[in-house]
């Protein structure tokens, strides 16, 4: 299973897991098959109800080049820096505004993948 | 160690298959039609092209080596580069040092992308891997949605306005106008820039580049052998590139420019208030105003004060984008990486002395990884 597919399957169970490296310890997103820094494949996925994380950057889409997607414009998108490290596209509750303070939860979309939602604390 | 000079290798013969909105050919077509047009203005024979630089995101299930039988080509150097928006610069110093070298004595450098029906959606639905599955989920919006981030966030930083950016796509505009190539030639006052439909906020509709069909090209060769076909051209002063640069950013305020600006001027031995003609990047108006602070037109933060301070416009303060850029040309994929390259190299033809050209490309996921810049003389 790839890394992103495992990622779904915890969504699923509304759970976020994120994949750290056993090695040198690097929290990593987007999943992988090996670390980012110290190039190790034996990765485990930290796994939890949500992270905390800060707002990075929102736009507001009015365009979609998905029709299942388009059917929800406008759409709240933001980047957000989770504590654990990396950096991640998210979709944003309403109230989310550049440098709040978020936390993180992770659900499967209609096909089936898994997606981010950063809600305000 | 400083980079070595380019010797007497120069880049010459700048052509356009002119783009259009929508094709049925394929992207073969594009480039192969861009190579007839190399061969028409040099007199060369397509033998005596031994080297071939080529970058399309639509050529697929084709590579370089199919094409190179497609069209006829027999060269000993061979690249593919499919960095989007650094393709130009990344061609051109790649030629230019097999020329200097030896390994090759004429190089054609094309870009182009076919536009389908579906060709933009298949693009940007599979660009990447992080792109497919961590971005594209989120609103499919493909570039405008990662590029609203990135713009939300310098205009937080720079105090950048609507306005300033728009200043930007109307000057260009007004240089479209100048430009039987460019497929947005019609008049865009600040008004109509203000009032267009939101896209992804803060973008609106003119901040965004219409992708199209086309094709650039350009021929690398030693200057002796230039002069003897009769063809004006360029020295290449001084070329850089980075990829994946300050990955400890947690979003994208600098380019790889900003490492590598330094070495830029340095080896040009000149510096920005010393260019006739400016072409950066301009996928969106903000990635040009990354390229005026990062290559050192203006301090860092300063982006903003300096698109206040200057006149874009055809006789203005900063010869910037004369094409009318890919805001007003439209983004033929790969072709947008060649697209400033060409232009500089025919302003450099004309009365210009030197030239800067910048490229950006590749939003794999939160940032653009591919960064270069190229200073020209005639």
């Amino acid at each position: 299973m790839t890394p992103i597919a495992e990622m779904g399957v915890h969504a699923k169970a509304g759970k976020l897991a994120l994949q750290r490296c056993t090695a040198c310890g690097a929290m990593q997103y987007p999943p992988r098959e090996l670390c980012w820094r110290c190039l190790g494949d034996d990765l485990e996925w930290r796994v939890s109800d949500h992270e905390p994380a800060e707002v990075l950057a929102t736009t507001t889409l009015h365009n979609s080049h998905d029709t299942h997607l388009r059917l929800r414009l406008p759409l709240r998108v933001g980047l957000v820096r989770l504590d654990a490290g990396p950096t991640a596209v998210c979709f944003l509750a309403e109230s989310c505004q550049t440098g709040a303070r978020v936390v993180v939860g992770s659900e499967t979309d209609n096909a089936g993948r898994a997606v981010l939602t950063a809600t305000p604390i | 160690m400083p980079a070595m000079d380019y010797g007497d290798a120069v880049a010459c013969a700048p052509v356009t298959v002119p783009y259009v909105r929508r094709s049925d050919k394929g992207a073969a077509w594009w480039l192969g039609s861009a190579l007839r047009k190399l061969l028409e203005v040099s007199g060369l024979d397509k033998a005596q092209i031994d080297g071939l630089c080529l970058s399309s995101f639509t050529l697929a299930p084709d590579g370089p080596a199919p094409f190179v039988q497609y069209v006829g080509l027999s060269p000993r150097f061979l690249e593919f580069l499919p960095t989007g928006g650094a393709c130009g610069v990344m061609a051109l110093r790649r030629a230019a040092r097999a020329v200097q070298c030896g390994d090759a004595e004429i190089v054609a450098c094309i870009a182009g992308n076919a536009n389908g029906p579906t060709s933009f959606q298949d693009l940007v639905s599979q660009f990447s891997s992080f792109s497919r599955d961590c971005v594209w989920p989120y609103g499919a919006g493909g570039p405008n949605q990662s590029f609203a981030l990135l713009t939300e966030h310098a205009m937080r930083r720079t105090g950048a306005t609507r306005e300033d950016f728009g200043k930007l796509c109307v000057a260009q505009r007004r240089w479209a106008q100048r430009n039987p190539l460019a497929l947005l030639r019609s008049e865009l006052t600040l008004e109509d820039y203000l009032a267009a439909r939101p896209i992804a906020e803060p973008l609106h509709l003119f901040d965004c580049v219409m992708p199209c069909a086309g094709a650039d090209a350009f021929l690398v060769m030693r200057r002796s052998r230039a002069q003897a076909l009769g063809l004006p051209c360029a020295r290449i002063l001084a070329t850089i590139e980075r990829h994946n640069a300050f990955l400890e950013d947690p979003i994208q305020w600098r380019g790889g420019w900003a490492m590598d600006a330094e070495a830029l001027w340095r080896q040009a031995a000149l510096g920005p208030s010393d260019m006739d003609v400016v072409q950066t990047y301009d996928d969106y108006p903000v990635i040009s105003m990354l390229q005026f602070e990062d290559l050192g037109f203006c301090a860092k933060d300063d982006g903003a004060a300096f698109i206040r301070s200057n006149d874009f416009t055809p006789g203005g303060s900063l010869r910037h984008n004369t094409g009318g850029g890919q805001l007003s040309c439209g983004q033929a994929g790969a072709a947008g990486g060649f697209l400033g390259l060409v232009e500089a190299l025919r302003q450099l033809a004309s009365d210009a002395r030197h030239a800067l050209v910048g490229g950006f490309g590749m939003i794999n996921y939160d940032r653009g990884l591919c960064t270069a810049a190229a200073v020209l003389a005639r």
